[in-house]
């Protein structure tokens, strides 16, 4: 057992700042894509995107990131419009706000601050309860690494419970398969007030890529969703992201 | 028994038989070491019920026209519990009954609801754990018949998380299927777009540049690793040891971030594509020779003390033992086979891509235990380090084109690959520049079935050390 104690504190600290100092996703990272150019799309741009994430209205490109599941397709094939961006932070407190091509992103460091201030007034500390309703399993492995030395919600008091009557945010994963539509509802029915639902990942946001219509089209056709993460998978800093604007519902309410 | 022989890729045998015949087929091949894979229908060159079995360095098809008639033939499951889910499924899906099944039930809808003991008395009561567990888990639910401490039966229930994906593919180009195959099961998802590129490409007769397959190499085994480290995550979370899990659990992290920085993803989505990879890695090979050796050096440590700990061994040892007989009834495959003593690996049977050209061992032990499992995986991170390390070499010696462009003609072919949880097999039917038909046989689902067979004797808190040693995804299994 010394011999592990000697291992745990000859790693020295790892854990990122975040968000009390920007986490910078690496160069290249594939974090969500921006929306270059709107106007004047050619006839079938829309086409590109194999989950329908790209709609022309009103002679305007509409890109709707709670449906792009990151593959790329558009900037291979119009790179004047799309790009990727490297960022970490994609989460949103309403469907309507993932849409590029409306209302431009806010501002992400005077938000981030807002996140910090908000984690440092803490009074108490927040249970998240994780459901999958039928994700890819890479959404769990993405949610599993916020208990990491990296992350370490812990340190924000931030921690996950197994019983969701302790539970203030439900955090769920996947579209929501016929099979989990009633387990998910339960899980939300025994929760106290007030509580928080965050669909993490874009299959949870929209319903994603999956398949012959058996899947609902996320979380939002079954439960109130409060927070929205895409991201196929979302990085562990974006579900973060999403958990701090969560607390934030969670400390407006009366 | 009379089969033709018809002309097949390479690496594949493709035998037609009367549909009357499957069975005999099946107990055929499997009384000459051959390994249920899965039972499929096929639409070309005809409508088909194809059953596939990996026999000496091939898979052997046993196809069987379906004319319109057809709504049955005989169960294989008889002699071959490994097919025990695949009948149901079939039936359920394309309505073709396996005549004489032992437990004909429709598993693609799984009600959590309903549940009923299978074990009758006094003291025994039924446990479902699932589909919603305590922590972060991907939904599947165990029904356990317990007396309080003992497990007495215990039944898996997948499919909670059937997404119907295998049709999400039809009509999609060759490369729009890359992406679907990615998100099947996420965190294998560099050895399902691998699996389906390979199908892709054997069916139109096309290699990939060689710079491609070793890319192809290196993502595919620091997937592994990180799959193998997650293991050993959970397992020292079950032993609740606190600095065993954050060791285990920093260096998964580091793993990821090296695929993040490689190509722009922590699961390397969007690498690989049928005829190739998109891009280089992002990394310098000098610089990744670095990371590998650090990851080398700090594991090395981590593992000699956490197989040293004997809070953690003893939880592992005999627990949820495998004998090979009951393994090779049933199918298993991956570290779970590899555990038990059977040398099976898809990379070396049939070498694809780059690995008939490296040197690497096939890891196995005897004792079937969870601690097999767990030790089978350490072995098979030493030898993904020093596969990583011939394909970074070879990347460094040879420069070349990174894909081809494919043909648009029709086919259809398996295409395999060895995930971290097992063999993976595609099969993939092509119409010209769209995909007509795919259809997957995941390692999760076929080792998910032995399972069960692994609790003898063992009680409730086994079970956690038993089903982390297994490493499977609920959502490769149910797609």
């Amino acid at each position: 057992m010394l011999e592990w104690i000697v291992r745990g504190l000859g790693a020295g600290r790892v854990t990122t700042r975040y968000p009390r100092a920007p986490e910078d996703a690496p160069a290249g990272f594939r974090g969500s894509i921006a929306l270059l150019d709107a106007g004047d799309p050619p006839i079938g741009l829309e086409d590109i995107c194999p989950t329908g994430a790209i709609r022309i209205s009103d002679g305007r490109v509409r890109l709707d990131r709670g449906r792009c599941v990151l593959c790329g397709a558009c900037v291979e094939r119009a790179p004047e419009r799309f790009a990727f961006v490297a960022r970490y932070e994609t989460a949103a407190r309403s469907r309507a706000a993932l849409v590029a091509g409306g209302a431009e992103d806010g501002d992400v460091p005077a938000l981030r601050r807002t996140l910090a201030q908000r984690v440092g007034a803490l009074r108490r500390s927040i249970h998240v309860r994780h459901v999958d309703a039928g994700s890819d399993g890479a959404e769990e492995w993405e949610i599993a690494a916020l208990q990491n030395p990296y992350y370490d919600v812990g340190r924000l008091g931030i921690f996950f419970t197994a019983a969701p009557r302790h539970a203030d945010v439900l955090l769920v994963s996947g579209g929501v398969t016929p099979p989990m539509r009633a387990p998910l509802e339960r899980a939300f029915e025994v929760m106290g007030e007030p509580r928080a639902v965050i669909a993490a990942g874009t299959d949870a946001c929209s319903g994603g890529l999956a398949g012959d219509g058996r899947v609902a089209g996320g979380v939002a056709e079954v439960l109130p969703v409060d927070v929205f993460v895409p991201g196929s998978p979302p990085s562990p800093i974006a579900l973060l992201h999403g958990l701090l604007l969560a607390v934030g519902i969670l400390e407006e309410s009366p | 028994m009379r089969g033709v022989v018809e002309p097949s890729p390479p690496g594949e045998l493709r035998v037609r038989v009367p549909l009357g015949m499957l069975d005999r087929g099946a107990a055929l091949l499997t009384e000459h070491g051959g390994r249920f894979v899965t039972l499929l229908v096929a639409e070309r060159p005809e409508r088909s019920l194809i059953a596939v079995f990996a026999a000496r360095g091939e898979l052997v098809c046993l196809r069987a026209v379906l004319d319109r008639e057809a709504r049955a033939f005989p169960s294989l499951s008889l002699v071959l519990p490994a097919a025990l889910w695949a009948e149901r499924e079939l039936f359920e899906r394309e309505r073709i009954e396996p005549l004489g099944h032992p437990a004909l039930e429709p598993i693609l809808r799984p009600d959590a609801d309903e549940i009923a003991p299978w074990v009758q008395g006094d003291e025994a009561f039924v446990l479902p754990y699932g589909p919603i567990r305590s922590g972060v888990f991907e939904a599947i639910q165990f029904v356990i018949d317990t007396a309080g401490e003992d497990v007495l039966a215990l039944r898996t229930r997948p499919f909670f998380k059937y997404r119907g994906l295998e049709q999400r593919f039809e009509g999609a180009s060759p490369q729009q299927g890359a992406c679907i195959a990615e998100r099947v099961a996420g965190i294998a998802s560099v050895a399902h777009g691998l699996a389906y590129a390979h199908a892709v490409e054997r069916a139109l007769a096309i290699e990939p540049p060689e710079r491609a397959r070793w890319w192809r190499v290196v993502y595919a085994e620091l997937e592994r690793i990180a799959n193998h480290l997650d293991v050993a995550v959970r397992e020292a979370e079950a032993a609740a040891l606190v600095v065993g899990q954050a060791r285990m659990a920093i260096l998964k992290e580091d793993v990821l971030r090296l695929q993040a920085r490689l190509t722009g993803s922590r699961f390397a989505r969007g690498m690989v594509i049928p005829g190739g990879v998109r891009a280089e890695g992002a990394v310098a090979l000098a610089a990744l020779s670095a990371e590998f050796d650090r990851l080398e050096r700090q594991l090395r440590r981590d593992r000699r003390l956490l197989l040293r700990t004997t809070s953690f061994t003893d939880r592992l040892i005999g627990s949820g033992a495998l004998d090979r007989p009951t393994v090779e009834a049933f199918g298993g495959v991956g570290p779970v086979a590899r555990g038990s003593g059977i040398s099976t690996d898809a990379r070396f049977e049939r070498p694809y891509g780059a690995y008939d050209r490296v040197g690497f061992e096939v890891i196995t032990r005897d004792d079937g235990d969870a601690m097999a499992r767990v030790e089978v995986r350490f072995g098979e991170i030493a030898e993904s380090l020093h596969l990583l390390r011939q394909a970074i070499d070879r990347l460094a010696r040879h420069d070349g084109p990174l894909w081809v462009e494919l043909p648009s003609v029709a086919g259809a072919a398996l295409g395999w690959a060895e995930a971290p949880q097992g063999e993976l097999v595609y099969w993939v039917e092509l119409d010209g520049d769209q995909i007509a038909r795919t259809r997957i046989a995941s390692p999760s689902l076929r080792n998910w079935l032995l399972f069960a067979e692994s609790f003898r004797g063992d009680v409730l808190t086994d079970f956690a050390f038993i089903e982390y040693s297994f490493g499977l995804t609920p959502a490769g299994a149910d797609r």
